[in-house]
């Protein structure tokens, strides 16, 4: 799992490892001990990825796609996730009567369902959205109950103490104070959803997205442009990681000390 | 000072601001139901400084916890203003051990909370957040947040939080507790300036018997658990109250003496290590 990375370390220790990997594998691949028409060098891959940008970008389309998807199902999910894990973390009853319908469905590998979804939504967008969104929904659902279970008593009662409402206590006290927590589910559902959304690309996207070209690439056995997309969809995985939850959590709950860089 | 901003206050003209009537509070400890507080009484005048102290664990916390509405007597009486306490309410702040900060909220923000719950128009909420500020002397500071500011300015903005909604009964849970020797008396000197000013009825918990005698009016010591008052002693002496001074030194021996068996006993109750006790 990679979702503990820290958004701090710098790009040159990053990106050194990568590299030395790269050169390694490079070397392997030319001085022939492995079938570069299974596993072609990065060099060939690299061209193979800038020849996907012209005469057409069409890499770049697809990505476009699969990221359109990704957001569309993840916003719904996280939304959603959010709205039902606070009341379950709120209301010990509710938290009790379905903690365990929420422990069994998470405990689903999101890739199942679209098999599921192919028979009654059908190949296309939707089902990858909903792939997305069912990736996402549940953790990050648990992480606002959890955040929302632990929040300190006395902060609720220092709210309650100084005339706040129910709802005051809500918005102003529950959520903020789930938002660490919420935002460790969020990190997590972001891998889920990405994984999902591949998954249900090579299942159920007819004609476009990343997932859907590495797919389609087996027919002409192009290993270049599968090894192509997986090094996209890594690419971008760590991107969203990186550039949206780690820029979410230096604003919030770094700032606030509620986690502590390193 | 004219706090009329709810109606319940008008019921002052009543003798105590707080009384407490034979009072019993149990709870369920591993499934065992342990006693806090047993047959107590207390009755606290308007403007007075209380302060109670007691050995660990001899429910000086949950007698507070009552007085806030956060938690109900077993059986007994809990009345503030006259009126018996249902819950929490603006006409009671409290200052909580661990200050209970919003680690999301600025300095300023945390000062405003209460004032924006009041509903005031939020540049009015913060323009008096303002003058709280500056009434604990943080100025500088009011976009820091909590995690980045020292213990006593901590406690400094969860004593300007809880005084801005204006309260008339002021509980205070052992604030002084984690700071330093010097930041601790800083704090006292600071606590008795500004109820000079803004005099209200204070409760103030704490286990220090030299910072009783500093503060109080008036000092109720309790028994070791099942709590209940051992004896009560007026300190009726000029502020400030400085150590050397033979008067408070005699003070403080009449806290002391009263309290001593009380430690004892609680020591003897207890199986975990002596200096455990004495947190």
């Amino acid at each position: 799992m990679n979702n503990d990375r820290e958004p701090s370390r710098n790009a040159i220790g990053f990106a050194l490892p990568l590299l030395i990997v790269a050169l390694v594998w490079q070397l392997v691949v030319s001085i022939g001990l492995v079938d570069s028409s299974l596993v072609p060098s990065p060099w060939s891959i690299g061209r193979t990825m800038l020849g996907l940008l012209s005469p057409e970008p069409l890499i770049l389309s697809y990505l476009v796609t699969s990221l359109y998807r990704m957001v569309v199902g993840f916003v719904l999910g996280s939304v959603i996730g959010i709205l039902l894990g606070v009341p379950l973390g709120a209301s010990g009853g509710l938290h009790k009567a379905l903690k365990p319908i929420l422990d069994f469905f998470i405990s689903v590998p999101t890739i199942c369902w679209v098999p599921l979804l192919l028979i009654s939504v059908g190949m296309g967008d939707a089902t990858v959205i909903i792939a997305v969104f069912l990736g996402c929904v549940f953790p990050v659902t648990y992480s606002a109950m959890n955040g929302v279970r632990s929040t300190r008593k006395d902060l609720v009662w220092a709210a309650r103490g100084m005339g706040a409402s129910s709802s005051r206590v809500l918005f102003a006290v529950l959520l903020p104070a789930a938002l660490p927590s919420v935002i460790t589910g969020l990190r997590l559902a972001v891998g889920y959803s990405w994984r999902a959304l591949v998954g249900a690309e090579m299942l159920a996207a007819a004609s476009s997205g990343i997932g859907y070209m590495i797919y389609a690439a087996r027919a002409f056995y192009d290993v270049n442009v599968m090894f192509a997309g997986l090094v996209l969809i890594a690419l971008a995985g760590l991107g969203m990681d990186y550039l949206v939850m780690g820029t979410l959590e230096r604003r919030t709950i770094q700032k606030w000390g509620a986690v502590t860089k390193t | 000072m004219g706090s009329g901003h709810e109606d319940m206050i008008d019921a002052k003209g009543a003798a105590a601001a707080i009384e407490i009537a034979r009072v019993r509070q149990e709870f369920c400890r591993d499934g065992l139901p342990v006693v806090a507080l047993d047959s107590l009484d207390l009755s606290i005048r308007h403007n007075e400084f209380t302060v109670v102290v007691g050995p660990s664990g001899c429910g000086k916390t949950t007698l507070l916890y009552l007085m806030a509405g956060f938690e109900k007597p077993t059986s007994g009486r809990v009345l503030v203003h006259g009126r018996e306490v249902e819950g929490p309410g603006r006409d009671r702040g409290i200052v909580f051990q661990d200050l209970a900060l919003f680690p999301w909220r600025t300095v300023l923000g945390n000062i405003a909370f209460g004032l924006e719950t009041a509903r005031m128009k939020r540049e009015d909420a913060l323009a008096l957040a303002r003058e709280y500020v500056h009434l604990v002397g943080l100025e500088g500071f009011e976009k820091a947040y909590p995690n980045t500011l020292s213990g006593g300015m901590k406690q400094r903005v969860a004593l300007a939080r809880t005084l801005a909604c204006e309260p008339d009964v002021l509980l205070m849970d052992e604030p002084f507790g984690a700071l330093d020797v010097q930041t601790r008396r800083l704090m006292q000197e600071e606590l008795v300036r500004i109820w000079e000013t803004r005099r209200k009825t204070v409760v103030f918990v704490t286990h220090s018997v030299s910072e009783a005698v500093y503060l109080a009016d008036t000092v109720y010591v309790l028994t070791a658990r099942p709590g209940t008052v051992k004896g009560v002693v007026h300190v009726d002496l000029p502020r400030p109250r400085e150590a050397p001074d033979p008067m408070v030194m005699a003070k403080r021996g009449e806290v002391l003496s009263l309290l001593e068996s009380e430690v004892r006993k609680t020591h003897l109750m207890q199986t975990r290590p002596l200096d455990d006790a004495w947190r």
